[in-house]
C-alpha cells in the first residue's frame, strides 16, 4: 500500500524519564497509553460500583446499602462509565492509531493533546472524592436533572465542575483529532481511502464539538442556579426544569453515538482482517456513519415522551428515531456481507467483533421498541431501558474496546497476547454479560422501576440471575488485566503485520511501533 | 490532489510542513464554533 518510511529509533531524545515523562509527554503513543490506562482504572472503579449495586439487588429489602448511597452508586457508575471509561478509551485508540493510520508523525497539536489528557484525571479525582464529602456523592442520576441537581450539597458543585473539565478535555481532544485527520494525511491518502476507524473518529469529533458546548451551557446554568441566584430551571422563579431536559438530551443523544461510532470503526477494521476480505460497501459505511450522526441531532425528545409534548412532536421524534435503524442496518448488513464466504478465523479480536455485531443488534432492536411512543410510556424508567442501553454500551462499545485492545496490543507492545486467556476472557464476558442483562428485559416488561434499592418479591429470581451474571462478568475482567500486563511484560514476538489479513499503514511499521514514526510522510498509492 | 481542506498535498516530507499552516485555520474554526455554541446555549437559557 505504501512506502514504509519511518524512523527506526526506539527511544526519546533526551526526554524526561519516570513520572515526568508521562506528565510532560507530547508523544501520541504515550498519550494514547495514558488514556487507555486511565480508562482501565476507571473501569474497575465504576465496575466495582456496579457490583455493589447488583449485590444489593440480589434480594429484596436493604442488605448492604441505604437508599441514598444506592442512588449515589447508580449516578456515579453512569457518569464514570460514560465520561471516564468509554470516551477516554476511544480517545486512547484515536491517539495511538489515527496518526499511524494516516502516516502522520504525531497529532496536529501535541501540547494540547497533553493538556486534554491531564485534565481528565483531575476531573476523575473530583468525582471520586465527592464520595467523601458531607452528604456523599451526587445521587440525582447521571442525567443531572433539576430540581434534584439544584438542591444537593457541595458534591453537586464538584460534579458540575468535573463535567465542565471533562467536556473541555473532550473538545480539545476532538479539535486535535479532526485537525489531524483533515490536515496530516499522507500524500495520496484521500478521504475516501482512509480506514473506517479514522472516518468514524472524524465524524465523532464533529459530534463532540457540536454537542459538548451544549452540555457545558446546561451545566453552567445549573451552577448559576445553585450559586448565583439565577432561575434558569427553577419553576418558582419563572424558570423551566423541562428546558434542562431538552438541552441535556440534545447533547446526550448524539453522545450515545459518540460512544458507539468509534466502536463501529474498530469492528470495521477487525472483521475484514479476520475474514481476509476487504470491507464490503466501504462508501456506504462512510455515508451510513455520517447519516447516523446527522440524524442523532433530531431525535433527542424520544428520551422525554413521558414529560408531555404534542402528539405531532411525539410522532416526529418516534419516526426520526426509527429512521436511524436504516443506516445502522446498512452497517450490520455490510459486516455480515464482509464475513460472507470469507476465510474466517476466530482469534479473540474477531470473537469480540462477532459478539458485537450480534449483541449490539439486540440493543438496537430494543431501542426501536422504545422509540415507539406508546410503548415507551409503559417502559419508561423500567429495567427494560437498563437492559437496552447496556446491550448497546457493554456488548456494543465495551466489546469493541476489547476487540481493539486484542487487535492492536501486539502492535503496541511488540508481543503476542495469550490467546487461551483471551478466549477465556471472551467466553466469560459474553456469557456473563447476557446473564446479567438479558433478564432485565423481563424485569422491565414486568414493571420493575430502575434506580431502586428494594423491589417487590416477584422480581427476585431474575434479579438473582442478573447478580450472578454481573459477578461472572465483573471478575472475568481481571483476566483482561492479566493478559494486558503479561503482554506488556513479554511473550512471543509479534511480527510487523501481526495478522495475516491486516491492511493499512500501521502494519507497515515494526512491532512495537517505534517512539517516532512517519517522520517522513509515506506515499499512498 | 486536494487534501480536503484546500491544502495541496505533495509527495515528499516537506508536504507535512506545508499542511501545518492549514491546521491552525481548521482548529480555530472548530474552536470558534464550539465557543459560539456554548454562548448560544446560554443565550437561549436567558430568553
Amino acid at each position: 500500500m505504501s512506502d514504509a518510511a519511518h524512523a527506526h529509533d526506539d527511544h526519546s531524545h533526551g526526554h524526561p524519564s519516570g513520572i515526568m515523562r508521562w506528565l510532560t509527554t507530547t508523544n501520541h503513543k504515550d498519550i494514547g497509553t495514558l488514556y487507555l490506562f486511565f480508562a482501565f482504572i476507571m473501569l474497575f472503579a465504576a465496575g466495582s460500583m456496579a457490583l455493589l449495586i447488583r449485590a444489593e439487588l440480589f434480594q429484596p429489602g436493604l442488605q448492604i446499602t441505604n437508599p441514598d448511597f444506592f442512588n449515589q452508586l447508580t449516578t456515579m457508575h453512569g457518569l464514570i462509565m460514560i465520561f471516564g471509561v468509554i470516551m477516554p478509551a476511544f480517545s486512547g485508540f484515536a491517539n495511538w492509531q489515527v496518526p499511524l493510520m494516516l502516516g502522520a508523525p504525531d497529532m496536529a497539536f501535541p501540547r494540547m493533546n497533553n493538556w486534554a489528557f491531564w485534565l481528565l484525571p483531575v476531573a476523575g479525582l473530583m468525582l471520586m472524592v465527592s464520595f467523601l464529602l458531607p452528604g456523599g456523592a451526587v445521587a440525582g442520576g447521571w442525567t443531572m436533572y433539576p430540581p434534584l441537581f439544584i438542591q444537593g450539597g457541595i458534591s453537586y458543585d464538584l460534579t458540575i465542575l468535573a463535567v465542565h473539565i471533562m467536556g473541555l478535555s473532550s473538545i480539545m481532544g476532538s479539535i486535535n483529532i479532526a485537525t489531524t485527520i483533515l490536515n496530516m494525511r499522507a500524500p495520496g491518502l484521500t478521504l475516501m481511502k482512509m480506514p473506517l476507524f479514522v472516518w468514524t473518529w472524524l465524524i465523532t469529533a464533529y459530534l463532540l464539538i457540536a454537542t459538548m458546548p451544549v452540555l457545558a451551557g446546561a451545566v453552567t446554568m445549573l451552577l448559576t442556579d445553585r450559586n448565583f441566584g439565577t432561575h434558569f430551571f427553577n419553576a418558582a422563579g419563572g424558570g423551566d426544569p423541562v428546558m434542562f431536559q431538552h438541552i441535556f438530551w440534545f447533547f446526550a443523544h448524539p453522545e450515545v453515538y459518540i460512544l458507539i461510532l468509534p466502536a463501529f470503526g474498530i469492528v470495521s477494521q477487525v472483521i475484514p482482517t479476520f475474514a481476509r476480505k476487504p470491507l464490503f460497501g466501504y462508501a456506504s459505511m462512510v455515508y451510513a456513519t455520517a447519516s447516523i450522526a446527522i440524524l442523532s441531532f433530531i431525535v433527542w425528545a424520544h428520551h422525554m415522551f413521558t414529560v408531555g409534548m404534542p402528539v405531532a412532536a411525539q410522532l416526529f421524534f418516534m419516526f426520526s428515531t426509527m429512521l436511524i435503524a436504516i443506516p445502522t442496518g446498512v452497517k450490520v448488513f455490510n459486516w455480515v456481507a464482509t464475513m460472507w464466504k470469507g476465510s474466517m478465523s476466530f482469534e479473540t479480536p474477531m470473537l469480540f467483533a462477532i459478539a458485537f455485531v450480534c449483541l449490539f443488534t439486540i440493543g438496537g432492536f430494543s431501542g426501536l421498541v422504545l422509540a415507539i411512543a406508546p410503548v415507551d410510556i409503559q417502559l419508561h424508567d423500567t429495567y427494560y431501558v437498563v437492559a437496552h442501553f447496556h446491550y448497546v454500551l457493554v456488548s456494543g462499545a465495551l466489546f469493541a474496546i476489547f476487540a481493539g485492545i486484542y487487535y492492536w496490543l501486539p502492535k503496541w507492545t511488540g508481543h503476542m497476547y495469550n490467546e487461551t486467556l483471551g478466549k477465556w476472557h471472551f467466553w466469560l464476558s459474553v456469557i456473563g454479560m447476557n446473564i446479567v442483562f438479558f433478564p432485565m428485559h423481563f424485569l422491565g416488561l414486568a414493571g420493575m422501576p430502575r434506580r431502586i434499592p428494594d423491589y417487590a418479591l416477584q422480581f427476585t429470581e431474575f434479579n438473582q440471575i442478573a447478580t450472578v451474571g454481573a459477578f461472572i462478568f465483573g471478575i472475568s475482567q481481571l483476566i483482561l488485566l492479566a493478559v494486558v500486563l503479561k503482554t506488556i511484560k513479554g511473550g512471543a514476538k509479534a511480527t510487523d503485520r501481526v495478522w495475516e489479513g491486516a491492511e493499512g499503514l500501521e502494519w507497515t511499521l515494526p512491532s512495537p511501533a517505534p517512539y517516532h514514526t512517519f517522520e517522513t510522510a509515506p506515499v499512498v498509492k | 490532489m486536494r487534501n480536503g481542506t484546500g491544502g495541496e498535498m505533495t509527495g515528499d516530507g516537506t508536504g507535512m510542513a506545508d499542511k501545518g499552516k492549514g491546521k491552525y485555520r481548521t482548529a480555530i474554526l472548530l474552536a470558534v464554533f464550539a465557543i459560539g455554541l456554548f454562548l448560544f446555549t446560554l443565550f437561549n437559557g436567558l430568553e
